[in-house]
């Protein structure tokens, strides 16, 4: 019995949601499929650029450092890279008589530029990176980039600054 | 009641599926980048620097030996998977921590933090002689683990505010343990 009646109350309840109901559904009958399609878009382009900001990497190799593989430069087919404490950049170019010419201060927006030309002048040319142990990271991989960029042959090793670096940086201004 | 019911039913004739469809695609996005999350937690997190990059090489998927430089000077060295640190570091998340400059401590020994957070991990505290030989511990494990199939690819994730001396000694220790192929981790610049 009292199965029997509870039965019922759910009939009385539903028959009053109909009612209530039954205006409003008549006109609900929205295609979803442009929404879906435009959605699906949406995915797909957020998706796309979070793939593109996932880090990339920047290979270095350096020299193995053994007997064999000891490769004689001529001096003058050096270039040192010499970056201050303070992030200046200068570049001297050593000369045939073991000297080096004077450091120039190279801007980091004409690193590349000026990379280029002094390849052009001489194909050969072996950069020898000096950094200051002060120097932030940022910029040592704003030179890389700008190496990696250039259109010249990436000959590159990098070489701890020692007591005449620190000099000859002083003396161009820091 | 019966014309109630043949007057109602046909507007709501909605098709679902292709609701659920894009629920499903929405839910297997947030669920990957919520796994992304979780995973860099448990990391030391820097600011990358920036880097144009015209070779484009993406991060390797597996079998990185991640060392993290933070601007505090201090080198993280950690690896993707939980038996090789198990082995070398006595902890499946065990993390080891190299300061190069022995005249000052490693912020994690001073603050227990790294930068403004806590790490949630066993921090192994090594010298010089310490990293070079977990370094190699690391390979030689994974080497062991996969029938020397695997190796690592040795990855510098630095901060863009560390010091070049860091990566000079870096440098230097990798060159030690005959590791001359490694590569720095950049974001893409715009350019």
């Amino acid at each position: 019995m009292a199965g029997g009646g509870g039965f019922e109350a759910a009939e009385s309840y539903n028959k009053r949601q109909k009612k209530y109901q039954r205006g409003k559904k008549l006109g609900v009958r929205i295609d979803m499929t442009p929404m879906v399609d435009v959605i699906m878009l949406l995915l797909t382009f957020f998706m796309l650029t979070t793939t593109l900001a996932t880090p990339q990497v920047m290979q270095i190799n350096l020299p193995k450092g053994e007997e064999e593989d000891v490769v004689k430069v001529e001096a003058n087919n050096v270039l040192y890279v010499r970056v201050s404490k303070l992030g200046n950049i200068y570049f001297s170019q050593g000369t045939a008589d073991n000297q080096e010419t004077a450091p120039e201060n190279i801007n980091i927006q004409n690193l590349r530029s000026e990379l280029e030309a002094r390849h052009r002048a001489n194909p050969n040319l072996m950069m020898l990176l000096k950094f200051d142990r002060g120097m932030k990271y940022n910029l040592m991989v704003d030179i890389l980039d700008e190496i990696n960029r250039a259109e010249i042959d990436k000959r590159y090793t990098f070489m701890p600054m020692e007591g005449l670096d620190f000099e000859i940086v002083e003396r161009a201004g820091g | 009641m019966g014309k109630s019911r043949s007057t109602k039913k046909p507007g709501i004739n909605i098709d679902m599926t292709p609701l659920v469809d894009v629920i499903m695609l929405l839910l297997t996005f947030f669920m990957l980048t919520a796994t992304f999350k979780a995973a860099e937690s448990e990391l030391v997190e820097v600011t990358l620097p920036q880097s144009v990059n015209t070779d484009s090489t993406r991060l390797p998927e597996q079998d990185i030996l991640t060392l993290t430089l933070t601007p505090a000077g201090d080198i993280w060295v950690d690896v993707d998977s939980y038996e090789v640190r198990k082995e070398v570091f006595g902890d499946a998340f065990g993390i080891g921590l190299y300061h190069p400059d022995s005249t000052s401590k490693s912020e994690f020994e001073l603050t227990g933090k790294v930068g403004d957070k806590a790490l949630n991990r066993t921090v192994l505290l090594l010298d010089k002689e310490g990293f070079e030989k977990v370094i190699n511990d690391l390979r030689i494990a994974l080497k062991n683990m996969s029938d020397n199939a695997r190796d690592y690819k040795i990855v510098i994730k630095g901060d863009k505010e560390s010091n070049y001396g860091v990566v000079e000694d870096l440098m230097t220790s990798l060159k030690a343990t005959k590791n001359t192929r490694f590569a720095l981790v950049t974001d893409l610049k715009s350019d």
